[in-house]
């Protein structure tokens, strides 16, 4: 990148190398709740710094996925593999951002994104499914149940999923449209 | 009394129930009273259902806060994940736009939420409700001479705006509640990583768990305490696991400090689950049998 560096021979850059924002990304992603939050970042890496998953993995950088989003590149941040799974949630880059930019929560809003297009790992999706299928995340066993019973303890009611699947539907009036 | 609306979750109910025991039987010693949510569904949980659709996450959360709002009671809850998730949705919640927004959902299910009741974790209860005095009073056998290690877990304390438990670059409550027991709390250089147990990765979780593991192992603690059932089947199922990659020998018993607690408290060792473990905590098998000839 030295391309500024001989004066004489400042050539343009091509047309592929140009970061061109993209707005829709940006605007798609904004939607989510509390979506426009890296918006307020400015790359001072106060994140990196504090982040396990930065510290155990090259991969993963706080600071450059809120630059990505800044420029709305998706196609680095949405797809298979994506890096965003190595996030731990341990919520420490929220802690030290001066400006409140929550990366954790726009990381999260970037995997609504995933899952909208249908893009989830399978351990993380397994487990949506038990919820949503049982109201838990996590499956009774019959051996839980007779320790419970043997603990003296209710056994566990089942959830109103009448109730649940109301509540999931998707419907116009979340978009306001 | 001081009554609460208990949130026991998903994972103690199901795959801990020893622990949802030791909750129901140390309380009441402390003066605390749980009413339950017969309809309460998971908080959803602030990882994986969260990572779907925010959005019906938060609507789902402000379910189970309305339950908690029928009965006029605030919620406790006995694990950090179900903590963090109702927290926040009571957080996101103040904001009119987004309460307007869930209230819509709400109402095909005619519930609707009002932002009346609070969301406490049981250690906060025990600390501000009970006190660590009444905690000490409530000790039939001390654990006197068990060196204990602490492992916070993130959602306890972070994000600390919303959680408002303790300072989470130097938190004191869990100390506090062991040394309240008679065991000796012993910190370790590690004692603020995350467990790991969120990230969808192989490498990441197994290093951060064995540094862990390693100065845990430095301090020579008896035992690791917790208070949050995600990272205890980390350190219980995750340390063989760690164990066998690297070929290490941790011994590094996790335990959940309700059960700790109940043992302090006279309750049979047998009830507690330990010997249920990956990793069992023999040495308190010796408290009990000091106990039981006391």
């Amino acid at each position: 990148m030295n391309r500024m560096s001989s004066e004489n021979n400042l050539d343009k850059p091509k047309e592929d190398e140009i970061v061109r924002i993209d707005f829709a990304f940006r605007k798609e992603l904004a939607e989510k709740v509390e979506g426009n939050l890296a918006s307020f970042c400015y790359q001072c890496g106060a994140c990196v710094g504090d982040c396990p998953a930065t510290f155990y993995s090259d991969d993963f950088n706080p600071r450059e996925i809120m630059l990505k989003v800044l420029y709305g590149l998706e196609k680095e941040l949405i797809g298979e593999d994506s890096v965003l799974w190595l996030c731990t949630n341990c919520y420490n880059c929220t802690e030290r951002c001066p400006q409140d930019v929550k990366p954790v929560e726009v990381i999260i809003s970037l995997k609504n994104m995933l899952a909208d297009r249908g893009i989830v790992p399978k351990t993380v999706s397994r487990i949506i499914d038990t919820f949503e299928k049982t109201g838990r995340t996590v499956q009774l066993s019959s051996a839980v149940t007779k320790e419970r019973a043997k603990l003296g303890l209710k056994p566990l009611e089942e959830i109103p999923m009448d109730e649940i699947h109301k509540l999931l539907a998707p419907a116009e009036e979340d978009s306001g449209k | 009394m001081n009554k609460f609306a208990f949130f026991p979750g998903c994972m103690i109910p199901a795959r801990y129930p020893h622990m949802e025991y030791a909750i129901r039987k140390t309380l009441p010693n402390l003066g605390i009273e749980l009413e339950d949510l017969p309809e309460a569904s998971c908080c959803p949980d602030p990882i994986y259902f969260k990572s779907k659709d925010k959005l019906s996450w938060l609507s789902i959360a402000a379910r189970n806060l309305c339950l908690a709002e029928d009965k006029g009671l605030d919620i406790v809850t006995n694990c950090s994940g179900c903590t963090a998730t109702l927290s926040e949705a009571r957080h996101l919640l103040e904001d009119e736009e987004l309460r307007t927004k869930v209230n819509k959902r709400l109402a095909r299910i005619d519930r609707e939420y009002k932002g009346e009741v609070r969301v406490r974790h049981i250690v906060t209860v025990v600390r501000d409700v009970a006190g660590y005095e009444a905690v000490k009073e409530s000790v039939k056998c001390k654990l006197e001479g068990l060196k204990v290690a602490i492992h916070y877990g993130c959602h306890l304390l972070k994000p600390s705006k919303i959680m408002n438990v303790d300072d989470p670059n130097d938190p004191k409550v869990m100390e506090a509640l062991i040394t309240a027991l008679g065991a000796t709390p012993v910190r370790h250089r590690n004692w603020f990583l995350c467990c790991g147990k969120a990230c969808q990765d192989e490498d990441i979780p197994a290093n951060m768990m064995r540094d862990i593991l390693s100065t845990v192992r430095d301090v020579e603690a008896d035992i690791l305490c917790l208070i949050c059932p995600t990272c205890f089947s980390q350190f219980d199922h995750g340390q063989v696991r760690v164990g066998k990659r690297f070929g290490e020998d941790f011994n590094t018993p996790p335990v959940y400090y309700f059960q700790l607690l109940a043992l302090a408290q006279g309750i049979q060792y047998e009830n507690l689950g330990f010997n249920r473990q990956r990793i069992k905590p023999k040495i308190l098998d010796k408290i009990e049998t000091t106990l039981s000839h006391a």
